[in-house]
């Protein structure tokens, strides 16, 4: 049998998965206190208000993830504009000939699980396939829906300045209730797109063996020698 | 008969003139009146007329789709009591609540008022779009047209309690007659939002006090809501919010929870969510507040809140998903079928993938037997 | 010839009313009510928890605020078979209580005593006469000649003001306004004290239901835990605080509201004689002291009163299909499929708002056709008049001895016969002698109250079904009380745990609406026939009739 040749390629700058680890702890973070904040359960009775402090220290962490978070989507737009190939906003746009093409070769070998009868080189995504790109983008929408409304909602419990640039997000939502929901709600698909983000990681890791889990550690992926032409150079630095 | 002249009150006019002011500083303050309340200046005649001849502000207070309650509300102020509202502050020359006449005499005051100008206009209630306008009709007219025209001289616009200021109970779903709040009819005057269903009474007069005591309106917040009484949550001032923060919850009604005065967030308290002076002001004259006799606020100075029910649950129940559902459950099935999907997916995989799988082991195993020792 | 005058808006009153009335040589001889403003309210419960609809159609009305709420508790009690703890009860019995001496207070002088009082003509007065006067009438304190001469120096500098603002184009100096002028000075200052008054008694509400109006109701009992060791609960300073509060009421009541009453009634005792009805008067019964189920120990009985015959009580039952009933032949409704002339028990009723009147701006209403917001309902067939008059008659009848008591006591200081009852100063009076009865009930279930918690009974609500997977598939209930207005109902059906129909016949529904296809008149438009009119630019006996049933027009239409 004959056996591939793979080469290490650079995908994930160390920024990208800085912003990465922080992300998914935030978020981790935030969804665990978010589903206390809006089902506490009762952990204490006949106890006196003044010697108990726990649900204030949930909402409190929350709102330290929840700069966190802020930061790191901060961190990561900039690199959208100065990162790799891998990182940039190029990398998301799935409307050229070539990702429409991609997403309908995803779609047909990992999603409907059809096997290809010719493979093409030009179909192994290096960075990340258009339909994981397209999640992603989803992944963006909703980050931004929950820190809107998050520091819209904030705005009124904080002095401090900056939650004050959000206070015109709750009127125009129709009131703090709304905002509220909305909040709530748009943690689900979070929480829906991370189960399977996760699952897709592992099953590609799994059926292709390029080393996807540990790409987002050490910042390589394996890559067939004959997808890396050119620009080898370039490529590994 | 002279000695009750000299006994009138003085008119705004007269106390300026007094206080050593031209007639021109008196225009001048007209004009400035009219431009800070955004009036056109064609109005600055009619507020100068209105300054000089009427020492009690003039009040139009026209009834539409409502249940009173907030007229009702109004008479419960303490300070100042509403007697010397009516006697000294204001001149209430129309409300269906409480003048003396009725019919064509009612009408005539209400004309009279208008023809002069300078006056306040509170609204009670909403205004149904629905059928032409035929759901709510006064002396043979719409209230939309009475709207129009009394809107029309009107200094500027009180537009009171929910109904007026939302829509309230008659404008939740699937709001049958259309009805409408006031600012989304008058677009060219300012319009004061008071909501609440009712507004506290001290805060009802707290609005016409500081019109009628600083000679003008109070500053609004973006929805248009008069800062004093509508910046803070009730949950930032709500004196359980110690035992919220120390997750000090009442879990149903009655239970020794509740007998203790724990927050009451979990049986559907919308403090979190509703702008009004509930827990610094309190209700008539500070006796209480919903919070505080053991019952949620049910957010009844928001937009909407009658359709943000149940007010015993925390989240709203969806509607369009069927049965009845929150976003958790819908959320949790989500998951599920997610979850399903995923398994089905790894089993879907090991199937169909079978031959590129077993070609990589094989690699594999034969690259790990060419391994050298 | 006669001549169709129509006064609208009636005000004074709650709501949106027009009377159009037919007066000939002086006299009416025939009359229309007809409301003209419809929210929806019965269509915008549907499909609701039932837990929320008390706070839903308690914005029914404002005036009359927390009876919706407390028949709408009702209704889905008795759907679910709730039985709520005794202190909830007494709780919600002297809320009741509270709103009873509110809005009777608060009707006669700010809504009904224009009728009669006028109040430029005080101005002639002279305070030491009215001093001694109210002296001898009451021993309220504020009863001094300085006192009133006040009240004279601060409606004269009103009126020389030129702004009558509230009282502009009264109709003062009508020849309709009989009482002299010390008596006028004497209603005005109470009228001015009144509304001083009226916004304490309401505090009742605030403590156990955190706000008026629309305090807080709960299905299953009271929001308002008991805990007299926290200042989480009532305790000892909050129940100190409503015991003050209704002693101070009923002091009121007693030295102020039925003094005057009594005065002003004995200057209009030809009122006596006009606006007689149907003699058709029905009570729901009300005040539980053992239950809503055990409508034994009602404090106020229910009954029906057939053609003024105070010998025979009819009972009443809500749940029977064919006695309460209500149609939509003359309101602005779709037709029932069974056809235009049919009535529908609540249970089955259905509110489908289809207007067919003129088109705004009218002069005229087409009588002719529909011509109210307000449904017809009938009790087997028969138009019903409730409200005050009806429970004093009734409970007079029932030979309940507090109704029989202020009844004797009334008609003695009047002069006037039993009959005199049936009419608008009957009405009028009616309203103060009850309320006589009910502050001396309500400071009772204050005590009750006191004692139970002394007992050591803590319990104000019952939740064990107050989540709907409690719940049956399917109920129906009926919520029914008194009114200040009269005999109110409201019926639920609850379907999966939504509430599925919902129907409310409020006691302004009762006396205010159009005919029925018999063409038998309802209270407001009977009542009317026979009233003179001494100037009909001035329709000033037309509202002193309507007054006389306190309309609340928002309850009626809904
Ligand atoms: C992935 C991101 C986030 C998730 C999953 C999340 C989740 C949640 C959830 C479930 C709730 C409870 C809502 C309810 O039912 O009432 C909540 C509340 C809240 N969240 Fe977030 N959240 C996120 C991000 C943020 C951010 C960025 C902010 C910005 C400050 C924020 C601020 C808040 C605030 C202010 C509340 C209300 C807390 C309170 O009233 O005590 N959240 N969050
Ligand atoms: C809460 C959990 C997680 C979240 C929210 C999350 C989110 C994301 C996001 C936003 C990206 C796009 C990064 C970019 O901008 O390029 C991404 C990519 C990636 N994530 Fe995660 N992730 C989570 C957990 C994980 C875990 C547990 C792993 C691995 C074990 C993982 C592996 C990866 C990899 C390999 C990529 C690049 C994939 C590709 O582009 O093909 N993620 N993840
Ligand atoms: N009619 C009526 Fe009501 C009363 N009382 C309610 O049921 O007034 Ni607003
Ligand atoms: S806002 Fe509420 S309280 Fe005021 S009139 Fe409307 S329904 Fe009544
Ligand atoms: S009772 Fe309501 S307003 Fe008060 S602290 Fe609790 S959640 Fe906030
Ligand atoms: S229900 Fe309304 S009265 Fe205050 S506490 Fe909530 S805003
Ligand atoms: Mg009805």
């Amino acid at each position: 049998m004959q056996t591939r040749n793979f080469k290490r390629a650079y995908v994930w700058q160390l920024p990208v998965r800085l912003f990465h680890w922080m992300n998914a702890l935030a978020i981790t973070v935030l969804i665990i206190t978010g589903f206390i904040i809006a089902d506490p359960p009762v952990i204490m009775d006949h106890h006196e208000a003044n010697d108990a402090y726990w649900f204030g220290i949930v909402r409190f962490t929350h709102f330290v993830a929840a700069y966190a978070f802020l930061i790191m989507i901060l961190m990561r737009f900039y690199w959208a504009f100065v990162g790799n190939k891998y990182a940039r906003w190029a990398a998301y746009w799935p409307f050229s000939n070539k990702a429409i093409k991609n997403i309908m070769h995803v779609m047909k070998v990992d999603v409907l699980l059809l096997n290809d009868k010719n493979k093409e080189l030009r179909d192994i995504s290096v960075g990340h396939n258009t339909v994981a790109a397209l999640a992603y983008i989803a992944f963006f929408v909703l980050f931004l829906v929950m820190i809107f409304t998050g520091f819209g909602l904030y705005a009124s419990m904080s002095a401090s300045w900056f939650p004050q640039l959000f206070t015109w997000v709750v009127p125009m939502l129709g009131g703090d209730f709304t905002a509220r929901m909305v909040h709530h709600f748009a943690m689900w698909p979070i929480i829906l797109i991370a189960i399977i983000h996760i699952y897709l990681v592992f099953y590609h890791e799994w059926l292709e063996g390029r080393g996807e889990v540990s790409s987002m550690f050490s910042g390589y992926k394996f890559v067939r020698t004959e997808r890396v032409i050119s620009s080898d150079k370039e490529e590994k630095e | 008969m002279s000695e009750t002249k000299e006994k009138r009150q003085e008119t705004y006019y007269e106390s300026i003139i007094r206080q050593g002011y031209s007639r021109r500083d008196f225009m001048k303050f007209a004009t400035f009146m009219a431009a800070y309340m955004g009036l056109e200046t064609s109005a600055v005649g009619q507020i100068a007329k209105a300054l000089e001849t009427t020492p009690r502000l003039p009040v139009i207070w026209e009834h539409f789709q409502e249940c009173t309650c907030c007229s009702e509300s109004f008479i419960r102020s303490d300070h100042p009591i509403v007697a010397d509202i009516l006697l000294d502050k204001i001149s209430l020359d129309y409300t269906l609540t409480l003048m003396a006449a009725s019919g064509k005499q009612a009408e005539a005051a209400k004309h009279a008022t208008i023809e002069k100008g300078g006056y306040i206009l509170c609204v009670e209630g909403s205004v149904p779009l629905g059928d032409d306008g035929n759901y709510c009709v006064i002396a043979g007219r719409t209230s939309l047209e009475i709207l129009k025209e009394s809107a029309a001289g009107a200094a500027a616009i009180i537009a009171w309690g929910s109904c007026a200021s939302n829509g309230c109970v008659q404008a939740a779903a699937p709001n049958p007659t259309q009805a409408t709040p006031i600012h989304k009819i008058i677009k060219d005057k300012p319009i004061i939002r008071v909501p609440g269903c009712p507004p506290i009474g001290e805060v009802m007069a707290g609005v016409i006090m500081h019109y009628v005591a600083f000679g003008k309106l109070p500053e609004l917040d973006r929805l248009g809501r008069p800062k004093a009484f509508y910046g803070k949550r009730v949950h930032d001032s709500c004196y359980r919010r110690p035992y919220y923060d120390a997750g000090l919850f009442a879990e149903t009604f009655d239970d020794a929870h509740a007998k203790e005065g724990y927050c009451l967030y979990k049986v559907g308290c919308r403090g979190p969510m509703t702008y009004n002076s509930c827990g610094t002001i309190k209700w008539n004259n500070g006796v209480s507040y919903p919070i505080q006799s053991g019952h949620g606020c049910i957010g009844c100075s928001e937009e909407n809140f009658w359709d943000n029910g149940p007010f015993y649950e925390r989240l709203p129940n969806m509607t369009g998903f069927g049965i009845e559902s929150n976003a958790d459950d819908i959320g949790k099935i989500a998951a599920t079928v997610v979850g399903a999907g995923i398994a089905a997916h790894a089993i879907g995989a090991n199937i169909m993938k079978r031959k590129e799988l077993n070609k990589r082991i094989n690699r594999g195993i034969e690259n790990e037997e060419n391994i050298k020792a | 010839m006669s001549e169709r005058i129509v006064v609208d808006p009636i005000t004074r009153i709650e709501g949106h009313l027009r009377i159009e009335a037919e007066v000939k040589d002086g006299v009416i001889v025939d009359a229309y009510s007809s409301s003209t403003m419809v929210r929806g309210i019965e269509e915008i419960v549907k499909g609701r928890d039932p837990r929320d609809v008390w706070a839903f159609v308690q914005r029914t009305c404002g005036v009359c605020t927390t009876v919706h709420a407390l028949t709408s508790v009702r209704a889905v009690e008795d759907a679910l078979d709730i039985v709520i703890p005794p202190n909830a009860e007494l709780v919600r019995n002297i809320m009741e209580g509270a709103l009873y001496m509110h809005d009777h207070v608060v009707h006669f002088y700010h809504l009904h005593a224009l009728d009669w009082v006028d109040v430029v003509n005080c101005l002639k007065a002279d305070p030491a006469e009215t001093s001694r006067v109210a002296q001898s009438i009451s021993k309220w304190p504020k009863s001094s000649p300085g006192y009133f001469s006040d009240v004279q120096k601060r409606i004269k500098k009103f009126v020389d003001s030129g702004q009558l603002g509230i009282f502009a184009n009264g109709y003062w100096g009508h020849p309709q306004m009989k009482l002299p002028a010390e008596i006028n000075l004497l209603a005005v200052a109470h009228y001015l004290e009144a509304l001083e008054w009226q916004k304490e008694i309401v505090k009742v509400h605030t403590i156990f239901g955190g706000k008026n109006p629309h305090p807080n109701y709960l299905v299953g009992g009271m929001a308002c835990a008991i805990n007299i060791e926290s200042q989480g609960g009532l305790n000892a300073e909050r129940l100190a605080y409503v015991g003050q509060l209704l002693k101070q009421g009923r002091d009121f009541v007693n030295q102020v509201y039925i003094p005057d009453l009594l005065a002003i009634a004995g200057f209009y005792r030809d009122w006596g004689a006009i606006g007689k009805g149907f003699g058709n008067y029905m009570t729901y019964g009300d005040f539980p002291t053992n239950g809503y189920n055990d409508p034994s120990s009602f404090k106020i009985p229910g009954g029906i009163i057939l053609n003024n015959d105070l010998s025979n009580i009819i009972p009443v039952d809500h749940r029977s299909t064919d006695e309460i009933q209500e149609l939509v032949n003359n309101s602005w409704y779709d037709n029932y499929a069974e056809g235009k002339d049919a009535g529908r028990h609540p249970w089955d009723g259905e509110t489908n708002i289809n207007y067919s009147g003129p088109k705004p701006p009218y002069d005229h209403l087409n009588v002719d056709e529909k011509y109210s917001f307000i449904k017809t309902p009938r009790w087997k067939g028969k138009p019903m008049e409730v409200g005050p008059l009806a429970r004093v008659l009734i409970g007079y009848a029932s030979g309940i001895p507090e109704f029989k008591n202020v009844v004797d006591y009334a008609l003695a200081k009047l002069e006037v016969p039993v009959d005199a009852l049936f009419s608008t100063l009957g009405r009028t009076a009616a309203r103060g002698l009850e309320t006589i009865v009910i502050a001396d009930w309500t400071v009772e279930f204050f005590d009750t109250l006191m004692n139970n918690i002394k007992n050591g009974d803590y319990r104000m609500a019952n939740t064990e079904k107050f989540d709907p997977s409690t719940w049956p598939a399917e109920a129906k209930g009926v919520g029914y009380m008194e009114a200040p207005r009269g005999a109110l109902a409201h019926w639920i059906v609850i379907k999966d745990g939504k509430t599925a129909n919902y129907q409310q016949v409020v006691p302004s529904t009762w006396n205010a609406s159009p005919r029925d296809p018999q063409g038998q008149r309802s209270a407001y438009e009977s009542t009317l026939i026979g009233t003179p009119v001494a100037d009909i630019e001035q329709p000033l006996e037309i509202i002193r009739t309507i007054h006389s049933f306190d309309p609340c027009i928002a309850c009626a239409v809904h």
